[in-house]
């Protein structure tokens, strides 16, 4: 009898315990080892079946995919650490003021940009937080829209590519959909990778960025008291001269480093990990430019060699030097190349150095080393868990349980949905999906479900989860920087209106998979 | 008490000097996967062996850090409980944690994990590609050197709560005593 619900148990047994407090990853992976050894005593799982486990460490280790992810975190961190992040917030904020909304307006825009690259709810919502909002409520914001406002935007980032966490689901959901074919005896069927992931957010990403920009929008015209124009005192007042030079430093440098990354990606010239590393260095020069910025002249120098060089590739020159047939002119340009590619190397490692002397770049690599120190550990614990999971018999469990939903497809993907959206109160984002995907992704693919629409659906659907009172991740966060007078009433009421935004977007993907399925159909097949 | 403190400042030192070196690592990973970029594209150029580097850096960042994230308490825990009770609950919390949850996962991987390198070691195993680098029994190597690194931080980790269980409160918590929050 008791056999029959172990792995029913073993999952309650980890949520239950995980509750206490101690870190997650270990909770897990104690808890899955228990019930190992429960269910070896029982006879229904033999504990030499956990000899697969070094192979599975191994298999994280050698996950080329992954490497994206602390190059992604590297480019995050520094964008923020180096303030060229807080930079952005600044100058859209005084390039956009003037407008009714306008701040608003600005946060969302960063938002969608700079959490682009990072994917760590907490960051972006604690910097615009500390940021943007004292400048909303000194100039006569509604706290409820200045709050909420904040909260949606920085959780946005996860959806958006290239956001770490779609990293993994994309990762996760590549081997679901492999395991769904295999079971099917499928073998023709279509792979899934990072890319399409990132290919298949973007509309659903940026539909939910034009439906904040809308709302605010709507709001501030309605009810111009909430979100009143800024009249800039004179002295404040930018000439037109200046206004084109924020616009260029602030902004256009790090939204050029993002859609190039982004681009490049999409566009399928690069994989996401080659992508990541560009960035990276993009944003280590940023950084660099950001730390000395009467020594800009030189490290633009580098910048400009890079274009030089994308110049001459696009040119055609044949530069392929693993051959001895150069005739005169590709041997000239060969030399010039060469010179670029000096320059360019000087320049990052000048703008290393004035990252490290402002004391950016340690700070940066050590935290990137422990947040992928943290991943990994998660990565064992729902390893050993899904093994012990699996080794118990719980993936026909699972699969019996959603088969048995009346409704399908759908009914199945109510009940998941709704399953992550609780565990979104408790979980983060990685671990909701290191422990779920593997276990329901397969099944619910088999039903019918395509594997980047189902990947969209869940960002979006646990983005909505960080933002509902009174448990979402994001409202925490804000309430940890917001200043007292802000209530705690107002930025629970303040989410409201974004939440049925976001949940109007979760109906129109499921009604339209087209979508989130649409542009990697277009761009990859 | 003081050889109680000792032994937690000398692990954590260990820990600590480790995690700083191995995080230069990353900085290696962000500028050869850049150099790799540039030579496969002006140049057409790639090297099968310098681009596992950047995976062995990988490899090696993801085994060697747990520990150091452990003794920053920067792993993720759901603290919605956790967070309002007294220190010494929490200490009480993390010292059994650690005994019936960590150690007995170190134990699993350790034991399944030696026999699992010492048979690459004995293969000397090389890589899957033709012109890879040739040291995946190094490679997998780090998957001890993850239990033993974690075994360290873990002793520590359980010191300093056996001390916090005494003294009702940590001693070097940071001004704020903030315990590891969700990141």
């Amino acid at each position: 009898m008791i056999n029959e619900y172990l792995e029913i148990g073993l999952f309650l047994t980890a949520i239950v315990l995980m509750l206490l407090g101690f870190p997650v990853a270990f909770t897990l992976a104690g808890t899955a080892l228990a019930f190992a050894i429960i269910g070896d005593w029982f006879g229904i799982f033999q504990f030499r079946q956990l000899n697969f486990l070094p192979q599975r460490i191994f298999g994280i280790m050698s996950n080329e995919v992954l490497i994206a992810a602390p190059l992604f975190i590297y480019m995050g961190l520094m964008l923020e650490r180096s303030k060229v992040a807080e930079d952005l917030l600044v100058t859209m904020t005084k390039l956009f003021r003037e407008l009714r909304g306008g701040l608003a307006l600005s946060v969302v825009m960063v938002g969608m940009l700079m959490a682009a690259s990072t994917g760590i709810v907490g960051a972006t919502v604690v910097t615009m937080g500390l940021i943007a909002l004292p400048v909303m409520l000194r100039h006569g914001y509604d706290p409820r829209l200045a709050t909420g406002t904040i909260c949606a935007s920085g959780t946005l980032g996860q959806v958006i590519p290239p956001s770490i966490v779609l990293v993994f689901l994309g990762d996760i959901l590549t081997y679901a959909n492999q395991q769904a074919n295999l079971s099917s005896g499928n073998f023709a069927g279509k792979s899934v990778g990072v890319g399409d992931l990132f290919a298949g957010s973007l509309v659903p990403g940026l539909m939910l960025v034009l439906f904040y920009a809308i709302y605010i929008v709507v709001l501030a015209w309605l009810q111009p008291s909430s979100a009143p124009a800024v009249r800039a005192d004179p002295k404040e007042q930018l000439t037109r001269a200046e206004r084109w030079r924020l616009f260029a430093n602030g902004l256009l440098a790090p939204a050029g480093l993002i859609v190039a990354v982004l681009g490049s990606i999409l566009a399928g010239i690069a994989t996401p990990t080659e992508a990541a590393g560009v960035g990276a260095v993009g944003a280590t020069i940023l950084a660099g430019m950001r730390a000395r910025p009467d020594r800009t002249w030189v490290i633009l120098s580098g910048v400009g060699a890079a274009v030089a060089l994308m110049v001459i590739n696009g040119l055609g020159f044949n530069l392929l030097i693993q051959r001895q047939d150069f005739n005169a002119s590709e041997q000239a340009m060969l030399y010039v190349s060469f010179g670029l590619v000096a320059v360019l190397a000087f320049s990052i490692g000048l703008s290393l150095v004035y990252v490290f002397r402002t004391q950016v770049l340690t700070p940066v690599i050590e935290n990137t080393a422990r947040i992928t120190g943290m991943i990994f550990a998660i990565l064992i614990g729902a390893s050993l868990f899904s093994l012990t999971f699996r080794g118990l018999g719980g993936e026909e469990t699972v699969h019996h349980l959603l088969e048995s939903l009346p409704g399908g497809l759908t009914g199945a993907m109510i009940f998941v949905m709704l399953l992550m959206f609780v565990m979104g109160f408790f979980l983060d984002f990685l671990e909701i999906i290191f422990i779920l995907v593997p276990i329901v992704g397969p099944a619910l693919i088999l039903m019918g479900a395509d594997p980047v629409w189902l990947g969209v659906m869940i960002a979006v659907n646990l983005q909505t989860s960080f933002l509902t009172p009174p448990f979402g991740f994001a409202l925490f966060f804000l309430r940890g920087v917001a200043p007292s007078r802000v209530r705690t009433q107002d930025i629970y009421s303040g989410v409201i209106p974004f939440i049925a935004l976001q949940l109007l977007a979760l109906v129109m993907i499921a009604a339209f998979p087209v979508l989130a399925t649409g542009l990697p159909d277009y761009l990859f097949r | 008490m003081r050889l109680l403190d000792l032994s937690i400042a000398v692990l954590d030192g260990i820990t600590q000097l480790f995690g700083r070196a191995v995080s230069w690592l990353v900085l290696y990973m962000v500028l050869m996967t850049f150099a790799n970029v540039v030579a496969r594209y002006m140049y057409g150029y790639s090297n099968i062996a310098l681009i596992e580097t950047v995976l062995y850096a990988f490899a090696i960042v993801l085994t060697s850090t747990a520990a150091w994230t452990l003794q920053r308490n920067e792993h993720v825990r759901i603290d919605i409980f956790y967070g309002r009770r007294s220190p010494r609950i929490r200490a009480l919390t993390d010292l059994l944690g650690t005994i019936f949850l960590l150690s007995p996962i170190l134990w699993v991987v350790w034991t399944t994990g030696l026999p699992y390198v010492q048979r690459s070691w004995r293969l000397g195993e090389t890589s899957a590609e033709v012109a890879g680098l040739p040291y995946i029994y190094l490679l997998k190597t780090f998957i001890l050197v993850f239990v033993v690194t974690l075994g360290i931080q873990a002793l520590s980790f359980a010191l300093r709560n056996l001390r916090t269980l005494i003294l009702g409160h940590d001693p070097d918590a940071d001004p704020l005593g903030v315990p590891g929050t969700k990141a």
